[in-house]
């Protein structure tokens, strides 16, 4: 009875610390570019242990896949690239979801003319986590990313 | 030194627990009723535009799911509570769904008609939310007893009958033991999440 009332203390305080934040993301590291030239950065993501997020092609037209955006300075997102999902099967529902640690790859074109200087893009990631026995409000997280024109 | 030792222990001991319990939360089965506080009224609307109002259920039981249409395991839970809906209906029940989906009822109606959901929807807000405590993560459950208050609190899938067994408990109807029988659907979905 008292290792119940104690869970449930511990669960109803720390829980929503715990898992609001299922995924951890490293801030990314800034960028060099030439005006005219294409970057390539890398975010990287883990996923806490027992949760998955969606993927960005999920099956169920209901289910909110993961998408990262990037606005702001002068670099044109060419390409969004997310890794091969891996497949479950939750109740009768089969989906397509990133677990563990995984990588987001961006490619930028530099504008021909932009200007030289630091300026700072903004991402923006938004997922929705869940693991077998719950799922968690989708979220958006702000990315911002340093980049140097040379 | 000794301290340091102390807090490793007490540390490694809270750990421990925090393990042994389940990411699922469940605040008891049916709580005593001293123990049982007033459910927060509200006032949401529902598919029609009416508003829907939770004191207005006083004197029933009230089964109130928090859940959205990008939620699984809220989806497991949505057949149980048409049968629900449907068996106990007569008998001073119902079951009030509320929405969470950002995107309203352009996401929640279709799914409502599709899945024949058979007792009222309303659609959530970050108010009545906050009042029952943040409902972060979906599902999130209340039984509510005929004097409104909350009778038992569930966060995540819980099974079938531990449900079923709290409404026959407030409506005072004698438990089915064969329904007892049934194995928990909690545990098929944990292993089929699992594979």
């Amino acid at each position: 009875m008292f290792r119940l009332a104690l869970c449930l203390a511990l669960s109803m305080s720390t829980l929503p610390a715990q898992i609001n934040k299922p995924v951890n993301i490293t801030p990314p590291e800034p960028l060099v570019a030439k005006a005219g030239a294409t970057v390539d950065q890398t975010l990287n993501l883990s996923v806490r242990e027992g949760f998955h997020v969606n993927s960005d092609k999920p099956k169920d037209e209901y289910i909110i896949p993961i998408k990262l955006t990037w606005t702001g300075g002068p670099l044109e997102t060419r390409q969004v690239t997310y890794p091969k999902a891996e497949e479950i099967k939750v109740g009768d529902q089969q989906l397509t979801v990133f677990s563990g640690s995984f990588l987001i790859k961006t490619q930028f074109h530099v504008a021909d003319g932009a200007p030289k200087g630091t300026v700072t893009v903004n991402g923006k990631l938004r997922y929705q986590a869940c693991n077998s026995e719950m799922c968690l409000r989708p979220i958006t997280v702000d990315i911002p990313l340093t980049v140097t024109i040379e | 030194m000794k301290t340091l030792k102390s807090l490793v222990i007490i540390a490694g001991a809270t750990l421990a627990f925090l393990f042994s319990c389940s990411s699922s939360t469940t605040v008891g089965a049916v709580r005593p009723v001293k123990d049982r506080k007033p459910a927060p009224d509200f006032t949401l609307k529902d598919a029609s535009g009416a508003n829907v109002r939770l004191s207005d259920y006083r004197g029933k039981v009230v089964l109130l799911n928090f859940w959205a249409t990008w939620c699984g395991p809220c989806k497991m839970e949505i057949p149980w509570f048409i049968e629900f809906q449907q068996q106990f209906k007569d008998q001073g029940f119902t079951v009030l769904g509320v929405a969470m989906d950002d995107e309203g009822w352009e996401a929640v109606k279709p799914y409502v008609t599709e899945r024949k959901v058979n007792y009222r929807v309303l659609l959530g807000d970050d108010a009545v939310s906050t009042r029952y405590g943040g409902v972060d993560s979906l599902p999130t459950t209340f039984v509510i007893d005929q004097q409104g208050r909350i009778a038992s609190a569930h966060v995540g899938l819980i099974g079938k009958n531990e449900y079923l067994g709290e409404i026959q408990t407030l409506l005072g109807i004698k438990q089915n033991v064969s329904a007892r029988l049934v194995p928990g659907a909690v545990d098929v979905y944990a292993a089929s999440a699992n594979q």
